[in-house]
């Protein structure tokens, strides 16, 4: 599904993705771990395809097609979901609104009519209450005011309803305490399909107590330098990134 | 005769007194020409909308006091920030007092106006700096005019002030009513750190007028912590005109407490020339009788990454009239630029009045600015809250006064200043201070 | 593809104004310039009784001693007063008993304009008046309104029917002298919308008034006066249109409510004058004098969209006379290419407890000046008077400006007043993440600002607030969404 090849990006003209590869196939989970400023959330920015993310090398595929030209909205509509770290607010615009409008957008894209206001309305009842989200929280401004818990709850919320080939979840669980992690990761597991994948990334193995992977990923200074299973992330929790950073060394 | 009569029949006569064949003459030339075409400021002109002149120019100003009066050190002792070590630039009636002044240093320069203007040593300086940033407006085209006198400071680069500078000016009043121009210049070159407290004061309840003009130069990576200190019987109007410069990385803060004096205008201009410069322009005003007190800011952001931060808190009571017109100019190029603005007003008495303006033109896109302008009274809940748990409500109200202005004092740097502004607080309020500070 | 701020820019600038048409209808017009005379001959056309002439030429002699302003935050050439034809009728005019008779051709007009008669009939619960160039045109809904006592028809007809009643409320809230453009108003208006609620009516409908200016070279002057009696309703709506010319076209209108003990007035304005074009070219200079005056326990509420005019110079105020009266604005101001608008509102508190709310919301683009001027003043006797003002700004580009200018005085000292404003961009970030939605930076530029405006937007009446927003999207984006 997703192919990238030798990934090199800059920011600002700092190099931070140095010749990464990965292949995630329909139906995996991948977790991508690393220490802080490894290249993570530039990795997904890079995918999502983010104006100030210059790709200087390599390739992204999804589905066999280059998707390095398109812009963002356009990759959105091939299906890549991406889960912000710090999803932003847009006072005025309800979170309904908002969605009506990214859903009829994409269909919009793939030559479709826009959904009828009663398919849309059972999808959002559904959906919320798949996440336990409060109907009240429906028709609030998008992430104004929202707490930690709720943006990221609302972030899952918008990937039920969009369901995307591919999402990336990024950091998806900083800022949430045990609770919202477990209906976070429900929603995220119910979601799972052998039809779609999901990128995990994050400095901790916490959430991948909820959401098991198929492979874990270590990502170090811009590269991927070691893939294992889920026994990795708890080897990496108990024993830190210097460990990893040793035996590259080495 | 009108005082703009006499003030430009007297020039001829205060051009004996100084050098004529000079450049910075031909400056005040030009400047005098400039005032006689202006004159004083009316009310029909939109920034002296809500303050008039008028009562204040009606007196006979003596403008050239001739006796120099000795001053003794007891007699003004409370005038000074007097329970910390400081250097002092002392003037009585626009004249130097050596006697009451201290001014001895090595590395850097405090000394009078009239010696920069006339010593080629100071030259270099004098002609880079001196009515450069100075607006040319009536009262400033004024001062300028009739520059003679008043503090000369010079800090050179990587210098570190050890101890404030206290620039004061008293006035005695011995020739009846008085008029005084002083002109201050505050150049403060890269890297170097000055903190200054101004102060004007008249020693007599006979009518006085302050026009003062300071110029502030502040250099790269420079920081100037500036005090003002208004607290002058109500028989003394102060115009205070103070134009700041500064250049990338510097910090400037301005405070500017004013519990005293008829009327009081303060015109504080802030130009920033370059980049991550942080202004900041605070000040607490508390009168009450007739005093009226009016502040004109204006902060000029040209460059990308600079901060303003605003904060005037007033309480007028009885008949007072408070002032407050804010400006933020945002230039195109003055990207990613921070601007914050607080004022807000208690009216304690019926007859109080506060006049609020506050503005921004914004001519960037990437910009955060925000202004609030609250007037009201002192909140009800509160008083009751503290009235139940048995403060009698006069205390309560003063207390609560108390806390709403001194807040603005958080940023205040030299402890005793602190004290002092605490304490001329807890007066003007009367609270009794019996908790600690 | 990278959708940029150049491309946006680009298309905001080929973004033709979408009303720019012209109808061929012929029309009568006065010769150019202005005096005595003209005036006398716009009363006598009228066929107006004397104290009506006598009215017009006192502000008329008022208006030659006075000066333009000088204080707005707007620069533009000053109307050659001389050049301009005070009075421009559609030469057929139809004595109409209803809409069949009105010219096809102006119905096409209308059509286009998306306000046609026939539908707004059918449809929608609202009676119109239409003013083309200077005079009332058609007149829906009268027989409805008068079965309820409420008088809705042109100043023109009601000078001749209602004699008594306008000459008690012209010029009651905005007198001759007032200012200069009110003052050039009074002299040759020549017709608008009167408008009178009866005692404790609720008016069934919501009334309407359609402002056109078609010749070229003309002004529109015209005057509206809604009277609320005691205890009455009423919602307002006005909107404005005019073709695309070369020239400027002037535009000085005087809008005068007054709203007596426990009435309501809500006014709605949605102005869509012709802004010039990309190279600021043209347009029309909107030089307006709005104001209300509440008595006891009554309510005025001015709502405005205004997204088009070269020049706007417009605050609709509230005289807050009575105890308890409230007086609300909620404003929309949208400047795109060389547009300049300075707008905002008086509310002048006299009475005790009275209560005003301001909210302004101000969006940029384009090479355009965008000016907030407001007045908040509360007088030594209104006591526990509240004010709460909001002004927000949104730039987009960095080639245009937002200015706020708030006055705030306070007499007394029980009263509270609340002033905050924020000045703000759209957010790359913002639009990232619209994108990453499947948004397009288009919609979501509509979106965002749709969001900025909603607490106003809200404030229309339903079949208002969809012209508003579309309005919106077309005036600065098009483009935008």
């Amino acid at each position: 599904m997703l192919k990238i090849e030798n990934l090199h990006a800059e920011v600002e003209r700092k190099a931070i993705l140095k010749g990464l590869n990965l292949k995630v196939k329909p139906g995996e989970i991948h977790a991508i771990m690393g220490p802080n400023g490894a290249g993570k959330s530039t990795l997904a920015s890079v995918i999502a395809g983010k104006e100030d993310y210059e790709v200087t090398q390599g390739i992204i595929e999804l589905d066999g097609e280059d998707i390095s030209e398109l812009d963002p909205d356009e990759r959105a509509h091939a299906g890549i979901f991406l889960s912000f770290q710090y999803p932003v607010e847009i006072p005025g615009v309800t979170v309904t609104n908002f969605i009506k409008t990214a859903i009829n957008e994409s269909r919009k894209a793939q030559g479709l009519d826009e959904m009828s206001a009663k398919d849309m309305l059972k999808k959002i009842r559904q959906k919320s209450s798949l996440l336990e989200i409060d109907r009240k929280f429906l028709s609030r401004s998008l992430n104004e005011g929202f707490s930690g818990g709720e943006k990221k709850r609302n972030e899952i919320f918008q990937m039920a309803m969009l369901e995307p080939k591919l999402a990336i979840l990024d950091e998806t669980d900083s800022g949430l305490d045990i609770d919202a992690l477990r209906v976070v990761a429900n929603g995220v597991n119910t979601l799972k399909s052998s039809n779609n994948a999901i990128i995990v990334i994050t400095h901790y193995q916490r959430l991948l107590d909820h959401i098991i992977p198929d492979f874990v990923h270590v990502l170090h200074d811009g590269k991927i330098v070691k893939t294992g299973d889920a026994s990795l992330a708890h080897e990496l929790e108990a024993k830190g990134y210097d460990w990893i950073k040793e035996k590259i060394i080495s | 005769m009108d005082l703009k009569e006499k003030i430009v029949s007297s020039y001829v006569a205060f051009e004996d007194g100084v050098n004529m064949n000079s450049d910075v003459h031909e400056i005040r030339s030009k400047a005098f020409q400039n005032f006689e075409k202006l004159g004083f400021p009316s009310k029909k002109i939109e920034a002296w909308k809500y303050t008039s002149l008028n009562a204040v120019l009606r007196e006979d100003y003596c403008l050239f006091p001739n006796k120099k009066k000795t001053v003794t050190l007891p007699q003004v002792k409370d005038h000074f920030i007097h329970d910390i070590d400081t250097y002092k630039v002392v003037f009585v009636d626009g004249k130097y007092s050596s006697f009451l002044s201290e001014t001895t240093h090595d590395n850097f320069d405090v000394c009078l106006m009239s010696s920069a203007l006339a010593k080629p040593k100071y030259k270099p300086i004098i002609e880079n700096y001196f009515n450069k940033v100075a607006k040319q407006d009536h009262l400033t085209s004024l001062n300028t005019a009739f520059v003679k006198e008043g503090a000369y400071i010079h800090i050179p680069r990587n210098t570190e002030v050890e101890k404030p500078i206290q620039i004061i000016n008293f006035t005695t009043g011995t020739e009846d009513a008085i008029m005084t121009q002083p002109r201050n210049l505050i150049v403060v070159e890269q890297n170097a750190y000055v903190q200054i407290i101004e102060r004007h004061q008249s020693l007599t309840q006979n009518a006085a007028l302050t026009n003062v003009v300071t110029e502030i130069f502040a250099d790269r990576y420079a920081t100037v912590d500036y005090y003002k200190i208004q607290n002058d019987h109500t028989s003394a109007s102060l115009v205070d005109n103070t134009f700041i410069e500064q250049q990338s990385e510097s910090t400037v803060a301005v405070h500017t407490f004013s519990f005293g004096g008829k009327v009081t205008r303060n015109n504080l201009n802030f130009y920033q020339m370059g980049k991550h410069i942080n202004s900041t322009l605070k000040g607490i005003t508390i009168i009450e009788g007739k005093q009226h007190v009016d502040h004109h800011t204006l902060v000029h952001h040209t460059a990308p990454n600079c901060e303003s931060h605003q904060d005037y808190k007033g309480i007028f009571n009885e008949r007072a009239v408070g002032v407050f017109n804010g400006k933020v100019v945002v230039e195109k190029d003055a990207q990613k630029t921070n601007a914050y603005q607080q004022n807000n007003n208690v009216l304690v008495s019926d007859r109080s009045t506060i006049n609020a303006k506050p503005q921004l033109e914004i001519f960037a896109d990437d910009v955060k600015c925000s202004h609030g302008c609250t007037t009201g009274q002192l909140d009800e809940q509160a008083l009751f809250y503290m009235q139940q748990r048995g403060i009698p409500k006069k205390e309560a109200r003063a207390l609560l006064m108390y806390a709403f202005a001194n807040t603005v004092l958080e940023s205040v740097k030299i402890p005793e200043v602190k004290e002092r502004i605490t304490k001329l607080i807890a007066m003007k309020l009367s609270v009794r201070i019996g908790f600690d500070l | 593809m990278k959708y940029t701020e150049d491309d946006l820019r680009e298309e905001l600038k080929t973004k033709e104004y979408e009303y720019g048409f012209y109808t061929d209808i012929e029309s009568e017009t006065f010769p150019k310039g202005l005096n005595e005379d003209i005036v006398r001959a716009i009363s006598k056309k009228k066929n107006e009784p004397q104290w009506m002439t006598a009215w017009r030429l006192e502000a008329f002699n008022a208006w030659t001693k006075m000066i333009e302003p000088e204080w707005p935050n707007v620069q533009y050439t000053k109307p050659n007063f001389q050049d301009i034809a005070y009075y421009s009728a559609p030469k057929k005019k139809p004595k109409l008993n209803s809409l069949d008779e009105v010219d096809p051709e102006l119905l096409a007009t209308f059509e286009k304009l998306g306000i046609s008669l026939e539908e707004q009939k059918r449809l929608a619960n609202v009676a119109v008046d239409i003013v083309m160039d200077s005079v009332s045109v058609a007149t829906t809904f009268k027989e409805t309104l008068a079965e309820k006592g409420i008088i809705f028809m042109p100043m023109s007809e009601a000078i001749q029917k209602h004699p008594a009643l306008v000459k008690k409320y012209i010029g009651s809230v905005v007198p001759p002298k007032d200012n200069f453009y009110a003052a050039l108003n009074s002299a040759v208006f020549s017709d608008g919308s009167f408008c009178y609620i009866p005692k404790g009516v609720r008016c069934p409908m919501e009334l309407s008034t359609y402002f056109r200016i078609n010749e070229g070279g003309t002004g529109q002057f015209e005057r509206t006066l809604v009277v609320a009696d005691k205890g009455s309703y009423v919602s307002y709506l006005e909107g404005c249109t005019a073709p695309q010319r070369d020239e400027n076209q002037l535009h000085a209108a005087v809008v005068e409510l007054v709203a007596l003990d426990d009435a309501e007035i809500k006014y709605s304005t949605v102005q869509n004058w012709f802004p010039g074009d990309q190279n600021g070219k043209g347009g029309v200079f909107n030089f307006v004098t709005k104001r209300g005056l509440c008595e006891t326990n009554a309510k005025i509420s001015w709502t405005q969209v205004e997204t088009g005019s070269a020049i706007t110079w417009k605050y609709p105020s509230c005289i807050l006379k009575g105890n308890r009266s409230v007086g609300e604005f909620y404003s929309i101001a949208v400047t795109n290419n060389f547009q300049q608008a300075d707008t905002g509102t008086k509310m002048i508190h006299l009475g005790k407890n009275t209560k005003s709310t301001i909210i302004s919301k101000g969006i940029s683009a384009g090479q355009s000046q965008n000016s907030y001027r407001g007045l908040v003043q509360i007088n030594s006797r209104a006591e526990n008077a509240r004010n709460f003002s909001q002004c927000d700004s949104l730039l987009m580009g960095n080639e245009c400006g937002a200015h706020t200018f708030p006055y705030i005085e306070s007499k007394n000292k029980s009263a509270q007043i609340e002033h905050e404003a924020t000045t703000s961009k759209i957010g790359e970030d913002q639009l990232f993440y619209c994108n990453q939605r499947g948004i397009d930076t288009e919609k979501a530029i509509a979106l965002i600002v749709n969001g900025f405006s909603k607490e106003v937007l809200n404030k229309l009446p339903m079949e208002f607030a969809v012209e508003a927003q579309k309005l919106l999207e077309i005036s600065l984006e098009g483009s935008v969404g």
